[in-house]
Protein backbone atom coordinates (compact mmCIF):
# COMPACT_ATOMS: atom_id res chain seq x y z
CA UNK A 1 0.00 0.00 0.00
CA UNK A 2 1.14 3.64 -0.72
CA UNK A 3 0.04 6.48 1.18
CA UNK A 4 0.03 9.83 -0.29
CA UNK A 5 0.33 12.59 2.55
CA UNK A 6 -2.48 15.36 0.63
CA UNK A 7 -1.14 18.94 1.09
CA UNK A 8 -3.71 21.46 1.18
CA UNK A 9 -4.69 25.05 2.09
CA UNK A 10 -7.78 24.23 4.35
CA UNK A 11 -10.23 24.75 1.30
CA UNK A 12 -8.11 22.99 -1.47
CA UNK A 13 -5.79 20.51 -2.55
CA UNK A 14 -2.28 22.10 -3.61
CA UNK A 15 -0.74 21.77 -6.58
CA UNK A 16 1.58 19.76 -4.99
CA UNK A 17 -0.62 16.90 -3.77
CA UNK A 18 -1.94 16.36 -6.81
CA UNK A 19 2.04 15.67 -8.13
CA UNK A 20 2.30 13.43 -5.25
CA UNK A 21 -0.66 11.36 -5.90
CA UNK A 22 1.06 11.25 -9.80
CA UNK A 23 4.29 9.81 -8.06
CA UNK A 24 2.20 7.44 -6.19
CA UNK A 25 0.68 6.16 -9.53
CA UNK A 26 4.04 5.91 -10.95
CA UNK A 27 5.31 3.03 -8.22
CA UNK A 28 1.71 1.93 -8.46
CA UNK A 29 3.93 -1.73 -8.85
CA UNK A 30 4.20 -1.15 -4.45
CA UNK A 31 0.47 -1.41 -3.73
CA UNK A 32 -2.82 0.68 -4.21
CA UNK A 33 -3.12 4.45 -3.24
CA UNK A 34 -4.35 5.87 -0.48
CA UNK A 35 -4.14 9.40 0.85
CA UNK A 36 -4.51 11.08 4.22
CA UNK A 37 -5.53 14.88 4.66
CA UNK A 38 -4.39 16.33 8.09
CA UNK A 39 -5.42 20.00 9.93
CA UNK A 40 -8.55 21.30 10.97
CA UNK A 41 -11.98 21.71 9.38
CA UNK A 42 -11.52 19.29 6.54
CA UNK A 43 -14.45 18.33 4.58
CA UNK A 44 -14.11 20.08 1.65
CA UNK A 45 -10.49 19.12 1.12
CA UNK A 46 -11.68 15.30 2.03
CA UNK A 47 -14.58 15.28 -0.72
CA UNK A 48 -11.91 16.81 -3.33
CA UNK A 49 -9.30 14.40 -2.05
CA UNK A 50 -11.82 11.42 -2.75
CA UNK A 51 -11.73 11.58 -6.02
CA UNK A 52 -7.90 11.36 -6.33
CA UNK A 53 -6.89 8.12 -3.99
CA UNK A 54 -9.09 5.19 -2.88
CA UNK A 55 -9.20 5.69 0.57
CA UNK A 56 -8.66 8.75 2.48
CA UNK A 57 -7.78 9.09 5.87
CA UNK A 58 -8.83 12.53 7.96
CA UNK A 59 -6.87 13.36 10.68
CA UNK A 60 -8.64 16.22 12.55
CA UNK A 61 -5.30 17.27 14.46
CA UNK A 62 -5.76 21.04 14.47
CA UNK A 63 -2.88 23.36 13.18
CA UNK A 64 0.20 22.73 11.90
CA UNK A 65 2.88 21.46 14.40
CA UNK A 66 5.73 18.70 13.09
CA UNK A 67 4.82 16.85 15.53
CA UNK A 68 1.46 16.55 14.71
CA UNK A 69 1.58 16.00 11.53
CA UNK A 70 4.41 12.90 11.78
CA UNK A 71 1.68 10.76 14.16
CA UNK A 72 -0.97 11.95 11.98
CA UNK A 73 0.52 10.78 8.97
CA UNK A 74 2.35 7.50 10.92
CA UNK A 75 -1.74 6.65 12.07
CA UNK A 76 -2.44 6.95 8.48
CA UNK A 77 -0.07 4.75 7.63
CA UNK A 78 -0.16 1.88 10.58
CA UNK A 79 -4.06 2.17 9.43
CA UNK A 80 -3.84 1.69 5.59
CA UNK A 81 -0.62 -0.74 6.06
CA UNK A 82 1.43 1.39 3.99
CA UNK A 83 5.21 0.38 3.15
CA UNK A 84 5.42 4.00 0.84
CA UNK A 85 4.62 7.33 2.35
CA UNK A 86 4.83 10.31 -0.18
CA UNK A 87 4.37 14.13 0.36
CA UNK A 88 5.54 17.71 -1.51
CA UNK A 89 8.62 18.74 -0.23
CA UNK A 90 7.82 21.80 1.43
CA UNK A 91 9.63 23.56 4.45
CA UNK A 92 7.28 22.09 6.64
CA UNK A 93 6.42 18.74 5.10
CA UNK A 94 10.16 18.15 4.98
CA UNK A 95 10.26 18.75 9.00
CA UNK A 96 7.70 16.13 9.70
CA UNK A 97 8.40 13.65 7.14
CA UNK A 98 12.19 13.13 8.84
CA UNK A 99 10.39 12.52 11.80
CA UNK A 100 7.88 9.71 10.10
CA UNK A 101 10.68 8.30 8.55
CA UNK A 102 12.21 7.88 12.04
CA UNK A 103 8.82 6.70 13.21
CA UNK A 104 8.54 3.87 10.72
CA UNK A 105 12.61 3.00 10.36
CA UNK A 106 12.16 3.91 6.80
CA UNK A 107 14.60 5.17 4.41
CA UNK A 108 13.83 8.90 3.55
CA UNK A 109 14.20 10.08 0.01
CA UNK A 110 14.05 13.62 0.60
CA UNK A 111 13.18 16.14 -2.29
CA UNK A 112 13.53 14.19 -5.17
CA UNK A 113 13.10 15.17 -8.84
CA UNK A 114 11.69 11.49 -10.27
CA UNK A 115 10.75 8.38 -8.74
CA UNK A 116 10.59 4.85 -9.84
CA UNK A 117 10.71 1.28 -8.66
CA UNK A 118 11.81 -2.41 -9.62
CA UNK A 119 9.36 -3.43 -7.21
CA UNK A 120 11.39 -4.19 -4.42
CA UNK A 121 13.44 -0.69 -4.35
CA UNK A 122 12.77 2.77 -5.01
CA UNK A 123 15.29 4.38 -6.99
CA UNK A 124 15.21 8.56 -7.01
CA UNK A 125 16.99 11.19 -8.62
CA UNK A 126 17.60 14.60 -6.37
CA UNK A 127 19.92 17.68 -6.18
CA UNK A 128 22.80 17.61 -3.75
CA UNK A 129 26.04 20.17 -3.21
CA UNK A 130 23.83 23.48 -3.16
CA UNK A 131 21.48 22.30 -6.06
CA UNK A 132 24.75 21.61 -8.39
CA UNK A 133 24.96 17.85 -8.32
CA UNK A 134 21.77 15.20 -9.61
CA UNK A 135 22.04 12.33 -7.52
CA UNK A 136 20.76 9.38 -7.91
CA UNK A 137 19.98 7.42 -4.65
CA UNK A 138 18.30 3.73 -3.89
CA UNK A 139 16.43 2.54 -0.75
CA UNK A 140 14.22 -0.25 0.05
CA UNK A 141 11.30 -0.39 1.52
CA UNK A 142 9.72 0.89 3.93
CA UNK A 143 10.61 4.33 2.04
CA UNK A 144 9.21 7.76 2.77
CA UNK A 145 9.72 10.22 0.15
CA UNK A 146 9.08 13.93 -0.90
CA UNK A 147 8.80 15.12 -4.55
CA UNK A 148 9.92 18.04 -4.92
CA UNK A 149 7.58 21.21 -6.23
CA UNK A 150 6.93 21.70 -9.73
CA UNK A 151 8.70 18.03 -11.21
CA UNK A 152 5.20 16.23 -11.62
CA UNK A 153 2.88 16.40 -13.78
CA UNK A 154 -0.45 16.70 -11.48
CA UNK A 155 -2.68 14.04 -11.34
CA UNK A 156 -6.20 13.46 -12.61
CA UNK A 157 -8.91 12.35 -11.10
CA UNK A 158 -9.53 8.71 -10.44
CA UNK A 159 -12.76 7.32 -9.27
CA UNK A 160 -14.12 7.85 -6.11
CA UNK A 161 -12.72 6.82 -2.99
CA UNK A 162 -14.56 6.34 0.70
CA UNK A 163 -13.26 8.76 3.52
CA UNK A 164 -12.14 7.34 6.71
CA UNK A 165 -11.82 9.56 10.04
CA UNK A 166 -8.64 8.80 12.41
CA UNK A 167 -7.91 8.85 15.49
CA UNK A 168 -4.41 10.07 16.18
CA UNK A 169 -2.75 9.72 19.49
CA UNK A 170 -0.68 13.25 20.64
CA UNK A 171 2.99 13.17 20.50
CA UNK A 172 4.57 13.35 23.93
CA UNK A 173 6.69 16.32 22.32
CA UNK A 174 4.30 19.05 22.33
CA UNK A 175 4.81 22.67 20.76
CA UNK A 176 2.49 25.37 21.71
CA UNK A 177 2.34 28.21 19.05
CA UNK A 178 1.92 31.48 20.51
CA UNK A 179 1.22 33.27 17.34
CA UNK A 180 1.17 32.92 13.84
CA UNK A 181 2.53 35.90 11.37
CA UNK A 182 1.07 34.79 8.09
CA UNK A 183 2.53 36.86 4.79
CA UNK A 184 -0.67 37.49 3.17
CA UNK A 185 0.28 36.51 -0.64
CA UNK A 186 -1.99 36.58 -3.01
CA UNK A 187 -1.57 34.60 -5.92
CA UNK A 188 0.65 31.61 -6.51
CA UNK A 189 3.22 30.13 -3.95
CA UNK A 190 6.59 30.83 -4.73
CA UNK A 191 7.55 27.21 -5.16
CA UNK A 192 4.89 26.46 -7.11
CA UNK A 193 5.09 29.56 -9.73
CA UNK A 194 5.69 28.84 -12.93
CA UNK A 195 7.27 31.91 -13.32
CA UNK A 196 9.19 33.96 -10.69
CA UNK A 197 10.22 37.50 -11.02
CA UNK A 198 12.98 38.14 -8.25
CA UNK A 199 14.12 41.37 -7.68
CA UNK A 200 17.31 42.27 -6.38
CA UNK A 201 19.54 45.44 -4.41
CA UNK A 202 20.25 46.86 -7.87
CA UNK A 203 16.72 48.05 -7.88
CA UNK A 204 17.87 50.31 -5.29
CA UNK A 205 14.53 50.76 -2.84
CA UNK A 206 12.05 48.81 -1.53
CA UNK A 207 9.02 50.95 -3.30
CA UNK A 208 10.86 49.83 -6.90
CA UNK A 209 9.23 46.14 -5.77
CA UNK A 210 5.95 47.60 -7.21
CA UNK A 211 7.24 47.56 -10.61
CA UNK A 212 8.50 43.39 -9.98
CA UNK A 213 5.14 43.04 -8.10
CA UNK A 214 2.99 43.94 -11.15
CA UNK A 215 5.09 42.09 -13.53
CA UNK A 216 4.55 38.91 -11.61
CA UNK A 217 0.88 39.77 -11.52
CA UNK A 218 0.92 39.92 -15.32
CA UNK A 219 2.59 36.62 -15.78
CA UNK A 220 0.77 34.84 -13.21
CA UNK A 221 3.94 34.86 -11.40
CA UNK A 222 5.58 34.96 -7.70
CA UNK A 223 7.45 37.67 -6.33
CA UNK A 224 11.50 36.40 -5.40
CA UNK A 225 13.85 38.19 -3.63
CA UNK A 226 17.67 37.77 -3.23
CA UNK A 227 19.14 37.60 0.31
CA UNK A 228 20.68 41.30 -0.02
CA UNK A 229 17.26 42.18 -0.40
CA UNK A 230 16.12 40.26 2.50
CA UNK A 231 18.83 41.63 4.89
CA UNK A 232 17.93 45.10 4.21
CA UNK A 233 14.63 44.51 5.22
CA UNK A 234 12.77 45.25 2.14
CA UNK A 235 10.79 41.51 1.68
CA UNK A 236 10.23 39.20 3.43
CA UNK A 237 12.21 36.04 4.25
CA UNK A 238 9.36 34.03 3.08
CA UNK A 239 10.42 35.21 -0.82
CA UNK A 240 13.94 34.59 -0.20
CA UNK A 241 15.02 32.40 -3.42
CA UNK A 242 18.58 30.77 -2.56
CA UNK A 243 20.90 28.93 -0.26
CA UNK A 244 19.36 29.56 2.88
CA UNK A 245 15.68 30.59 1.18
CA UNK A 246 13.79 28.37 -1.51
CA UNK A 247 14.83 26.20 -4.29
CA UNK A 248 12.24 27.03 -7.07
CA UNK A 249 12.75 25.61 -11.23
CA UNK A 250 10.03 27.73 -12.58
CA UNK A 251 9.43 28.04 -16.48
CA UNK A 252 10.73 31.29 -16.17
CA UNK A 253 12.71 32.70 -13.70
CA UNK A 254 13.23 36.18 -14.24
CA UNK A 255 15.94 38.00 -12.02
CA UNK A 256 16.06 41.69 -12.38
CA UNK A 257 19.06 43.78 -11.29
CA UNK A 258 20.39 40.04 -9.41
CA UNK A 259 23.93 39.84 -9.63
CA UNK A 260 23.89 35.73 -9.32
CA UNK A 261 26.14 34.78 -6.86
CA UNK A 262 26.26 30.54 -5.87
CA UNK A 263 24.25 30.94 -3.66
CA UNK A 264 21.60 32.78 -5.22
CA UNK A 265 22.00 30.23 -8.32
CA UNK A 266 21.92 27.10 -5.64
CA UNK A 267 17.90 28.19 -5.22
CA UNK A 268 17.60 28.57 -8.82
CA UNK A 269 19.52 27.15 -11.52
CA UNK A 270 17.61 24.70 -12.03
CA UNK A 271 14.90 27.12 -13.80
CA UNK A 272 13.85 25.58 -17.20
CA UNK A 273 14.74 29.41 -18.50
CA UNK A 274 16.76 32.00 -16.72
CA UNK A 275 16.22 35.55 -17.74
CA UNK A 276 18.30 38.33 -16.43
CA UNK A 277 17.96 42.07 -16.51
CA UNK A 278 21.28 43.88 -15.60
CA UNK A 279 23.32 46.66 -15.81
CA UNK A 280 26.64 44.84 -15.52
CA UNK A 281 27.11 42.82 -18.65
CA UNK A 282 29.75 40.92 -16.64
CA UNK A 283 27.05 40.15 -13.73
CA UNK A 284 27.71 35.84 -13.28
CA UNK A 285 24.12 35.91 -13.83
CA UNK A 286 23.90 36.37 -17.70
CA UNK A 287 26.88 33.14 -17.68
CA UNK A 288 23.40 31.06 -16.87
CA UNK A 289 20.50 33.12 -18.11
CA UNK A 290 19.23 32.04 -21.48
CA UNK A 291 17.85 35.54 -21.98
CA UNK A 292 18.48 38.74 -21.05
CA UNK A 293 18.73 42.34 -21.76
CA UNK A 294 22.03 44.29 -20.17
CA UNK A 295 20.76 47.89 -19.34
CA UNK A 296 19.35 50.03 -16.53
CA UNK A 297 16.76 48.15 -14.88
CA UNK A 298 14.67 51.46 -14.03
CA UNK A 299 14.61 51.71 -17.71
CA UNK A 300 14.28 48.16 -18.79
CA UNK A 301 11.67 47.02 -16.05
CA UNK A 302 8.77 49.72 -17.26
CA UNK A 303 9.43 48.87 -20.68
CA UNK A 304 8.91 44.88 -20.01
CA UNK A 305 5.90 45.84 -18.05
CA UNK A 306 4.58 48.19 -21.28
CA UNK A 307 5.46 44.96 -23.17
CA UNK A 308 4.01 42.40 -21.02
CA UNK A 309 0.45 44.34 -20.59
CA UNK A 310 0.40 44.41 -25.00
CA UNK A 311 0.90 40.87 -24.91
CA UNK A 312 -2.04 40.45 -22.82
CA UNK A 313 -4.16 42.59 -24.31
CA UNK B 1 22.99 23.70 31.33
CA UNK B 2 24.36 22.35 28.59
CA UNK B 3 24.12 23.23 24.95
CA UNK B 4 24.89 21.27 21.73
CA UNK B 5 25.57 22.24 17.87
CA UNK B 6 25.82 19.32 15.64
CA UNK B 7 27.81 20.42 13.00
CA UNK B 8 28.74 19.11 9.40
CA UNK B 9 32.24 20.03 6.96
CA UNK B 10 31.03 20.76 3.55
CA UNK B 11 32.38 22.23 0.18
CA UNK B 12 32.76 26.06 0.63
CA UNK B 13 30.26 27.23 -2.18
CA UNK B 14 32.11 28.91 -4.13
CA UNK B 15 34.54 25.47 -4.68
CA UNK B 16 34.40 24.17 -8.44
CA UNK B 17 32.99 20.32 -8.18
CA UNK B 18 34.20 17.42 -10.03
CA UNK B 19 32.78 14.32 -10.43
CA UNK B 20 35.35 10.74 -10.21
CA UNK B 21 34.14 7.46 -10.64
CA UNK B 22 30.31 8.93 -10.89
CA UNK B 23 31.04 10.26 -7.30
CA UNK B 24 31.95 13.56 -6.17
CA UNK B 25 35.26 13.94 -5.79
CA UNK B 26 36.25 16.56 -2.75
CA UNK B 27 40.06 16.37 -3.36
CA UNK B 28 41.26 19.99 -3.71
CA UNK B 29 37.86 21.41 -2.86
CA UNK B 30 37.98 23.61 0.09
CA UNK B 31 35.89 22.88 3.13
CA UNK B 32 34.73 25.02 5.34
CA UNK B 33 32.23 24.03 8.12
CA UNK B 34 28.71 24.35 7.16
CA UNK B 35 27.64 28.12 6.83
CA UNK B 36 23.85 26.68 8.42
CA UNK B 37 25.74 24.81 11.03
CA UNK B 38 27.88 27.90 12.04
CA UNK B 39 24.83 29.83 13.05
CA UNK B 40 24.08 26.94 15.37
CA UNK B 41 27.56 27.13 16.97
CA UNK B 42 27.28 30.98 17.18
CA UNK B 43 24.01 29.94 19.18
CA UNK B 44 25.04 27.89 21.44
CA UNK B 45 28.33 29.94 22.25
CA UNK B 46 25.71 33.03 23.01
CA UNK B 47 23.57 30.64 25.31
CA UNK B 48 26.31 29.90 26.88
CA UNK B 49 26.95 32.75 27.66
CA UNK B 50 24.05 34.20 29.12
CA UNK B 51 23.20 31.42 30.83
CA UNK B 52 26.33 29.55 31.79
CA UNK B 53 27.07 25.74 31.64
CA UNK B 54 28.74 23.99 28.95
CA UNK B 55 28.82 24.13 24.56
CA UNK B 56 29.26 20.82 23.22
CA UNK B 57 30.16 20.35 19.64
CA UNK B 58 29.39 17.23 18.09
CA UNK B 59 29.95 15.81 14.40
CA UNK B 60 29.14 12.47 12.95
CA UNK B 61 31.14 12.07 9.80
CA UNK B 62 34.92 11.26 8.21
CA UNK B 63 37.78 11.76 10.17
CA UNK B 64 38.64 15.22 7.72
CA UNK B 65 35.48 16.83 9.34
CA UNK B 66 38.19 17.08 12.56
CA UNK B 67 39.13 20.69 10.77
CA UNK B 68 35.72 21.87 11.13
CA UNK B 69 35.50 20.51 14.37
CA UNK B 70 38.68 22.55 15.50
CA UNK B 71 36.99 25.70 13.51
CA UNK B 72 33.82 25.58 15.87
CA UNK B 73 35.90 24.93 19.05
CA UNK B 74 37.66 27.71 17.77
CA UNK B 75 34.60 30.16 18.07
CA UNK B 76 34.42 29.09 21.41
CA UNK B 77 32.65 26.25 22.60
CA UNK B 78 34.09 24.50 24.84
CA UNK B 79 34.91 20.63 23.97
CA UNK B 80 33.75 18.12 20.87
CA UNK B 81 32.46 14.54 20.51
CA UNK B 82 33.52 13.44 16.74
CA UNK B 83 31.49 10.03 15.87
CA UNK B 84 33.81 8.68 12.80
CA UNK B 85 32.80 6.90 10.04
CA UNK B 86 33.79 7.19 6.42
CA UNK B 87 31.38 6.96 3.47
CA UNK B 88 27.49 8.00 3.13
CA UNK B 89 25.09 7.86 5.43
CA UNK B 90 21.77 9.12 5.39
CA UNK B 91 20.63 11.43 8.42
CA UNK B 92 18.15 9.41 9.35
CA UNK B 93 20.63 6.37 10.15
CA UNK B 94 22.70 9.55 11.46
CA UNK B 95 20.00 10.76 13.82
CA UNK B 96 19.98 7.38 15.06
CA UNK B 97 23.55 7.44 15.88
CA UNK B 98 23.86 10.68 17.55
CA UNK B 99 20.87 9.94 19.67
CA UNK B 100 23.38 7.73 21.62
CA UNK B 101 25.67 10.39 22.02
CA UNK B 102 23.09 12.66 22.76
CA UNK B 103 21.19 11.12 25.23
CA UNK B 104 24.40 10.45 27.58
CA UNK B 105 25.30 13.88 26.97
CA UNK B 106 21.80 14.84 28.03
CA UNK B 107 21.85 18.50 26.87
CA UNK B 108 19.21 21.03 27.25
CA UNK B 109 19.23 22.74 23.93
CA UNK B 110 20.57 20.96 20.42
CA UNK B 111 20.98 22.89 17.58
CA UNK B 112 21.79 21.93 13.91
CA UNK B 113 21.70 23.96 10.35
CA UNK B 114 18.32 23.85 8.43
CA UNK B 115 19.82 22.20 5.81
CA UNK B 116 23.49 21.83 5.02
CA UNK B 117 25.36 22.53 1.49
CA UNK B 118 26.64 19.16 1.04
CA UNK B 119 23.57 16.78 0.92
CA UNK B 120 20.82 19.76 0.75
CA UNK B 121 19.01 17.57 3.15
CA UNK B 122 16.61 19.09 6.47
CA UNK B 123 16.00 16.06 7.81
CA UNK B 124 18.85 15.77 10.13
CA UNK B 125 17.36 18.30 13.10
CA UNK B 126 13.53 16.62 12.91
CA UNK B 127 15.07 13.15 12.75
CA UNK B 128 17.16 13.71 16.07
CA UNK B 129 14.25 15.17 17.91
CA UNK B 130 12.05 11.76 16.98
CA UNK B 131 14.86 10.04 17.55
CA UNK B 132 15.07 11.64 21.20
CA UNK B 133 11.52 12.08 21.66
CA UNK B 134 11.98 15.38 21.86
CA UNK B 135 10.06 18.62 19.96
CA UNK B 136 11.32 20.19 17.18
CA UNK B 137 11.75 23.56 16.37
CA UNK B 138 12.70 23.88 12.40
CA UNK B 139 13.82 27.11 10.53
CA UNK B 140 14.79 28.88 14.03
CA UNK B 141 15.29 33.25 13.41
CA UNK B 142 14.89 33.36 16.76
CA UNK B 143 15.73 31.91 20.01
CA UNK B 144 15.59 33.06 23.98
CA UNK B 145 15.24 30.55 26.92
CA UNK B 146 13.10 31.50 29.72
CA UNK B 147 11.62 29.49 33.13
CA UNK B 148 12.94 26.92 31.75
CA UNK B 149 11.52 26.85 28.29
CA UNK B 150 12.47 28.11 24.68
CA UNK B 151 10.95 30.79 23.12
CA UNK B 152 11.62 30.85 19.21
CA UNK B 153 10.41 32.54 16.28
CA UNK B 154 10.74 30.11 12.97
CA UNK B 155 9.63 30.14 9.44
CA UNK B 156 6.90 28.03 8.11
CA UNK B 157 6.10 27.02 4.38
CA UNK B 158 4.69 30.52 4.04
CA UNK B 159 4.92 33.62 7.09
CA UNK B 160 6.38 32.43 10.62
CA UNK B 161 4.95 31.45 14.21
CA UNK B 162 6.52 32.08 17.43
CA UNK B 163 6.21 28.92 19.93
CA UNK B 164 6.94 27.53 23.50
CA UNK B 165 8.50 24.57 24.01
CA UNK B 166 9.75 22.36 27.07
CA UNK B 167 13.53 21.57 27.48
CA UNK B 168 15.33 19.49 26.21
CA UNK B 169 14.41 20.69 22.33
CA UNK B 170 16.28 20.74 19.16
CA UNK B 171 16.51 23.30 16.88
CA UNK B 172 17.42 23.76 12.96
CA UNK B 173 18.55 27.10 11.92
CA UNK B 174 17.83 30.06 9.84
CA UNK B 175 19.83 33.07 8.47
CA UNK B 176 18.89 35.66 10.69
CA UNK B 177 19.61 33.99 13.87
CA UNK B 178 22.84 35.67 14.36
CA UNK B 179 25.74 36.91 13.05
CA UNK B 180 28.70 34.10 13.64
CA UNK B 181 31.99 35.44 14.95
CA UNK B 182 34.88 34.74 13.53
CA UNK B 183 37.50 33.03 15.20
CA UNK B 184 40.26 34.58 16.83
CA UNK B 185 43.87 33.96 16.79
CA UNK B 186 44.11 32.91 20.75
CA UNK B 187 40.56 31.19 20.07
CA UNK B 188 42.79 29.33 17.37
CA UNK B 189 45.58 28.66 19.72
CA UNK B 190 43.46 27.56 22.80
CA UNK B 191 41.15 25.17 20.33
CA UNK B 192 44.24 23.08 19.77
CA UNK B 193 44.20 22.01 23.35
CA UNK B 194 40.41 21.55 23.88
CA UNK B 195 39.37 18.20 24.52
CA UNK B 196 37.90 16.24 21.45
CA UNK B 197 36.83 12.83 21.65
CA UNK B 198 36.71 10.37 18.89
CA UNK B 199 34.12 7.64 18.86
CA UNK B 200 34.00 5.12 15.89
CA UNK B 201 31.13 4.08 14.27
CA UNK B 202 30.12 1.66 11.75
CA UNK B 203 26.49 2.23 11.38
CA UNK B 204 24.28 0.65 8.16
CA UNK B 205 23.12 3.54 5.90
CA UNK B 206 19.45 2.83 4.46
CA UNK B 207 20.12 5.11 1.15
CA UNK B 208 22.15 3.96 -1.08
CA UNK B 209 23.91 6.30 -3.36
CA UNK B 210 24.07 5.10 -6.80
CA UNK B 211 25.90 8.34 -8.62
CA UNK B 212 26.79 11.42 -8.59
CA UNK B 213 26.90 13.79 -12.19
CA UNK B 214 27.38 17.19 -12.61
CA UNK B 215 24.81 18.57 -15.48
CA UNK B 216 24.63 21.67 -16.27
CA UNK B 217 22.26 23.01 -18.33
CA UNK B 218 23.27 24.17 -22.02
CA UNK B 219 22.04 27.84 -21.21
CA UNK B 220 20.88 29.92 -24.69
CA UNK B 221 22.71 33.03 -23.61
CA UNK B 222 20.84 35.44 -25.96
CA UNK B 223 21.66 38.93 -24.23
CA UNK B 224 20.42 42.22 -26.10
CA UNK B 225 21.64 45.64 -25.52
CA UNK B 226 18.82 47.75 -23.47
CA UNK B 227 20.73 50.90 -22.81
CA UNK B 228 19.57 52.84 -25.95
CA UNK B 229 17.04 51.41 -26.52
CA UNK B 230 15.19 49.60 -24.01
CA UNK B 231 11.34 49.77 -25.25
CA UNK B 232 13.12 47.68 -28.09
CA UNK B 233 14.94 45.02 -25.56
CA UNK B 234 11.91 44.62 -23.60
CA UNK B 235 9.39 43.91 -26.99
CA UNK B 236 12.08 41.20 -28.05
CA UNK B 237 12.63 39.77 -24.88
CA UNK B 238 8.81 39.51 -24.04
CA UNK B 239 8.51 38.14 -27.58
CA UNK B 240 11.05 35.66 -27.13
CA UNK B 241 9.41 33.90 -24.43
CA UNK B 242 6.03 34.24 -25.33
CA UNK B 243 6.67 32.87 -29.32
CA UNK B 244 10.47 31.46 -28.91
CA UNK B 245 11.23 29.76 -24.72
CA UNK B 246 6.62 29.71 -24.93
CA UNK B 247 6.72 30.33 -20.93
CA UNK B 248 4.45 33.60 -20.59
Amino acid sequence: MILVVLEHDGARLRKGALEAVTRARQLSALGAVSGVVIGENLGAVAEEARRYVGTVYVAEVGGYTAEKWAAAAYAAAQKAGARVVIATGGRQSRSWSAKLAYKLGAALLEDTLETSTDGSRVVATRYSFLNRVTEKQAAGLPVVITAKPNTTPLAEPQGEGSVESLSVEAPAAQVEVLERVVEQKKGVSLTEATVVVTGGRGLGSPEAFAGVEQLADLLGGAVGATRAVVDAGWRPYGEQVGQTGKTVQPGAYIALAVSGAVQHQAGMNKSKYIVAVNKDAEAPIFKIADYGIVGDVHQVLPALLEAAKKLKD
Amino acid sequence: MKFVAIIRQVPDSESRLKIDGGKVDLSGATLILDQMDEYAVEEVIRLQEKHGGESVIVALGPERFEEAVRTALAMGTDRAVHLVQEGYLDPISQAQALAEVLREEAPDVVITGGQQADWDSQALGPAVAEALGWPVVAWTTALELEDGKAKAKHDLDEGAEVVRVGLPAVFTTQQGLNEPRYPTLPGIMKAKRKELKKVPVSAASKVEVLEQTIQERTRLNKVLDGTKDPQGAASELVRLLHEEAKVI
